[in-house]
């Protein structure tokens, strides 16, 4: 029961980890960052707007062609004064390809008033406590004063809110603002060039992998394709914590596990001294009793094992359909989490129940040679 | 030292072999300060096809001397020579190994493997000794017929009385073909016709199959059947008589 349970309670734990990992992940890459971001080298740095891609094409060609790309958004990004008719208040200016940006971001999901952009020419996209700061709403007009790439020249260009959306975490909703690609390479007199292209895949797992030809061909002298796990260190550092803790959690549970196994094992030795005494006594060897209770510890471990994945199963599946609610929304790394949805892989229903028999296995040693020492004069008279 | 032992000699056949030998057999319990002396300088010779009965009262040390004899316990000192072997230089191993092949053992409390059937537990020292499994079906159903259980062979032992189960337990003792068995009160919790019954099948055994009988007993009528009387007190031979 305990080894059952201790499995449970393994593949929940770390199918809510997973869930947790890939909700943050998601919501990271599939917000606005995307799985793969391709700058000039050094923009990053510190946003600086003359570091851009003045032609982009070679990189947008590539990603054409690639099957495995399931869609790209090129931007131009800029730090900028958004002024309203009341207020002013400083934001990073996304200027973004509406079309491109669905299969890539979900800044079309965020509206919550208003429109998604269309491609006009003056539409602006703004969060709703920016907006509220502003004191502005659909309609109202908004200007932009911005510096102009290699010169630095003073731009401005006027707006009118067309829409107003709620990401959920406040990095995002007071200080972006979204604008259409050909209006802010107009307004930073870029012509084409892009400071930005953020990827998809149809595989995540593709954007960590720094072999796959295409990231080693976007990669030049003049571009860096970075996967999210590099321009996100953070959110690296904290899965590869997360990964830390279902081991430390795993080892604990395994560890009492253990205990109770030996402990089990050992009661069940006792109750039967008198027969292992006459096992012993009758010609078994000592590592014919090893084998014996090890078999024993074998068959507890599997049907433990499969009771234990089963209910996991059970319990697993009820949760990633319903979810599992944290009560108040919590933040972590720029994402807000009200639910987590754990989720379960082949793996955790396979490699962990070939542990846990392995783990008791080796618990059943000690009890084992415990037993296969049994002096079989002591052990028939113990119990008569 | 040697304790004194009044031994009524006979003639020994001269084709009687020794099969068990101990030479000033001691074995004490406890620590130094609380020493108890279970066996005192035992020393006595049981040859070949001989039925014999230790006898003696409570804390004699008569089930002391069977486990020593059949190397379930070590002496604090002395010998003991089965077949000739010295059974204190074994490793744990070598002497399960001629426990299996030598001994067979009967228990006053059956001891048969509740989980097994009369079959299996007949079958299972055969198993270690690695017979294939045609002999080892063919000399189960002899050693069933040999102890009058035709029949009874796939009951588990609580589905036969305590006569049937002890006759079990003699199958499975001879069922090694070992050259001595040994018998802790085997009829202590048999009613008196179950347990003549049983006696009678191992007198039998023993006179066609010349088979060397120990026994621990208080049992008048194992007694009465006995070749030979080993009389314990205090841990000492105080007497040893053959008819």
């Amino acid at each position: 029961m305990l080894i059952s349970l201790s499995l449970t309670a393994l593949i929940l734990t770390d199918g809510i980890i997973l869930g947790m990992v890939e909700l943050m992940v998601g919501g990271i890459t599939k917000t606005i960052a995307g799985e793969v971001q391709l700058h000039k080298r050094g923009f990053l740095d510190n946003f600086d707007p003359d570091l851009f891609m003045e032609s982009p094409g070679r990189s947008l060609q590539l990603l054409d062609s690639e099957p495995a790309v399931s869609g790209y958004a090129p931007r131009v990004i800029t730090g900028g004064m958004i002024a309203s008719t009341y207020n002013t208040a400083g934001a990073l200016i996304y200027g973004v390809d509406a079309e491109r940006e669905l299969g890539v971001s979900k800044i079309s999901d965020a509206i919550v008033t208003g429109a998604y952009l269309s491609g006009g020419e003056r539409e602006i996209l703004l969060g709703i406590p920016l907006a509220e700061i502003l004191e502005v709403t659909l309609g109202d007009r908004i200007v932009i004063t911005g510096a102009e790439v290699g010169t630095g020249e003073i731009a401005q260009e006027l707006f009118r809110v067309t829409g107003l959306f709620e990401f959920g975490p406040d990095e995002y909703d007071e200080h972006l603002v979204f604008i259409n690609l050909s209006a802010a390479q107009k307004l930073l007199a870029m012509n084409n060039g892009l400071h930005e292209i953020a990827v998809q895949f149809h595989d995540p797992e593709d954007a960590k992998n720094t072999r796959l030809p295409l990231l080693q061909q976007l990669n030049t002298d003049d571009i860096e394709a970075l996967g999210w796990l590099n321009f996100n260190a953070s959110v690296g550092a904290m899965i590869e914590m997360t990964n830390y803790s279902t081991l430390i959690i795993g080892t604990v549970l395994f560890l009492l596990a253990s205990l109770g196994v030996i402990n089990s094992m050992f009661m069940s030795i006792y109750e039967r001294i008198y027969e292992i005494g006459v096992l012993k006594a009758i010609g078994s060897k000592p590592n014919d009793i090893i084998m014996l209770i090890l078999c024993e510890a074998l068959l507890l471990a599997v049907i433990s094992a499969v009771l234990g994945a089963l209910l996991a199963l059970g319990l697993g599946s009820y949760f990633a359909e319903h979810g599992i609610a944290l009560g108040e929304e919590l933040e972590m790394e720029g994402v807000n989490i009200t639910n987590i949805h754990p989720r379960f892989i082949v793996s955790q229903f396979v490699a962990f129940p070939i542990y846990v028999t392995l783990l008791t296995l080796a618990a059943a040693i000690y009890p084992a040679r415990f037993a296969s020492r049994i002096i079989p004069s002591e052990a028939l008279q113990r119990s008569l | 030292m040697s304790n004194a032992v009044e031994t009524d000699r006979v003639e020994h056949d001269p084709v009687r072999t020794n099969v068990i030998e101990t030479r000033e057999v001691c074995r004490y319990f406890g620590t130094e300060e609380m020493q108890v002396i279970a066996l005192d300088h035992v020393s006595l010779t049981i040859e070949k096809g001989e039925f014999t009965a230790i006898i003696g009262p409570s804390g004699s040390g008569k089930t002391t001397l069977l486990h020593l004899i059949g190397g379930l316990d070590n002496p604090s000192s002395g010998t003991i020579e089965l077949s000739g072997e010295n059974i204190a230089t074994m490793s744990g191993t070598q002497l399960a190994d001629f426990r299996r092949d030598h001994i067979g053992f009967i228990f006053q409390a059956y001891n048969l493997i509740p989980v097994l059937s009369a079959e299996e537990n007949i079958e299972y020292i055969m198993l270690l000794q690695g017979i294939s499994a045609d002999r080892r079906k063919k000399r189960v159903q002899e050693m069933l017929a040999m102890v009058g259980l035709e029949g009874m062979g796939a009951r588990r032992p609580a589905q036969l009385s305590g006569g049937q189960q002890q006759r079990v337990a003699v199958a499975r003792a001879m069922a090694s073909h070992p050259d001595i068995i040994l018998a802790d009160e085997p009829t202590a919790n048999l009613d008196t016709k179950t347990g003549i019954s049983l006696l009678d099948v191992m007198r039998d055994l023993n006179e066609q199959h010349n088979m060397t009988f120990v026994f621990s007993t208080h049992d008048e009528k194992i007694m009465e059947r006995a070749t030979r009387l080993i009389h314990l007190r205090d841990g000492a031979v105080e007497k040893d008589e053959r008819k």
